[in-house]
């Protein structure tokens, strides 16, 4: 082959290797990100086939990214949201008050992770808030906080070194209405009571 | 057709080709890399695993659960189909097993609620001889997967006693 042509085919060989390159580093921010079939209620995203065979190619490859092994929606199903009630992000420095009311399943939890998709590196102790920890008052309300640090008035969801981090609310063994339309859930609020530095 | 051109429909091309390939691929891949993790390596197939409480340092798997307590089988259906069996937790405790194809689908799950004296099934690749007995058979689209044992467990008192529960789960050929 003549040193030109042979020159051609490095280029031509890079230049397919680059696109490769960049198609999968699309993909990979379309996995993190987008194409969950997810719907949203008071902030709360949440997808009906997490975990179900019915789910299309991106969505079986987001959930294999980002909720692997998940339970279907008959066992638990998963509410996500990254920003408080007003629309802001989600911080470590911040406090949040969690509140609400009943929660149609047999169980809940509420857990934060940090970017990475993992617990936050702590040793609080507080990874998450659940039905067992909360003091409903006799209308069924209940109030928790989410912070990088404890209030001793109640249940605690520790976000320290959490960095920017979202909130995931399981519900297990939801009822059949629960299943089949998200929007009849009485979501959790989640508002923002005060931030400050880091801890 | 101008070289620049030809490199551009080239890089377009293989753009295309890099986002769908590997949105095809990343479920098979990941589960793949959750598989070798979970059988350490393929040192533990057929057989459970017991995965400690779920702390911040836990990372065998994406988003876990810190108020569950963890055993999974990594099973291969290529000599036969295999036997699982699951004890129930004492005091009623919420137990779930799932089965995970190598695509990542859910195929089946069941749970205590259902099944309170505890969960025992067989599990088989799709299309194979269906056996004899009472015990009901699951199929799995794919030789190889991952069974998930769950245990409500949110603090160290439950998390004990479902421990103990979960020692007697078997995953084993038959």
């Amino acid at each position: 082959m003549p040193a030109s042509a042979r020159k051609a085919a490095i280029r031509f060989a890079g230049v397919v290797a680059l696109g490769l390159a960049v198609g999968a580093a699309s993909a990979f921010v379309s996995m993190k990100h987008f194409g969950m079939g997810s719907e949203e209620h008071m902030g709360w995203a949440g997808s009906r086939v997490t975990g179900s065979s019915e789910a299309g190619p991106l969505l079986r490859a987001r959930v294999a990214l980002t909720g692997l092994l998940a339970l279907n929606r008959s066992q638990a199903i998963y509410f996500t949201r990254k920003v408080d009630d007003l629309g802001e992000p989600l911080r470590e420095g911040c406090h949040y008050r969690l509140s609400g009311g009943p929660l149609p399943g047999r169980w809940w939890s509420i857990t934060a992770y940090a970017a990475d998709d993992y617990l936050p590196q702590n040793s609080d102790d507080a990874l998450s808030v659940d039905a067992s920890e909360v003091r409903p008052d006799a209308s069924g309300a209940w109030e928790a906080e989410a912070g990088p640090a404890r209030n001793p008035a109640m249940p605690w969801l520790s976000t320290r070194k959490a960095g920017n981090f979202d909130l995931t609310l399981r519900i297990y063994n939801p009822s059949e209405q629960a299943q089949r339309d998200f929007g009849t859930i009485a979501f959790p609020k989640v508002e923002r009571l005060s931030c400050g530095e880091p801890q | 057709m101008k070289p620049g051109l030809r490199y551009l429909l080239a890089f377009v091309a293989a753009v295309g080709v890099g986002h769908v390939g590997t949105i095809l691929a990343a479920p098979n891949a990941i589960m793949h890399l959750a598989m070798s993790k979970l059988s350490e390596d393929g040192k533990l197939i057929n057989a459970f695993r017991f995965s400690d409480r779920t702390t911040s340092a836990s990372r065998w798997v994406v988003r876990p659960s810190p108020d569950l307590a963890y055993a999974s089988c990594v099973y291969d259906l290529s000599k036969g189909p295999i036997l699982v069996d699951v004890p129930a937790t004492p005091g009623g405790g919420y137990v779930s097993v799932s089965v995970f194809a190598g695509n990542t689908d859910n195929v089946a799950v069941m749970d205590s609620i259902h099944s309170p004296q505890g969960i025992r099934f067989i599990l088989q690749k799709e299309r194979k001889l269906v056996h004899p007995g009472d015990d009901p058979v699951i199929y799995t689209p794919t030789t190889r997967g991952i069974i998930l044992d769950r245990r409500l467990a949110p603090t160290q008192a439950a998390f004990e006693v479902a421990d103990k529960a979960r020692r007697g789960d078997s995953c084993a050929p038959l």
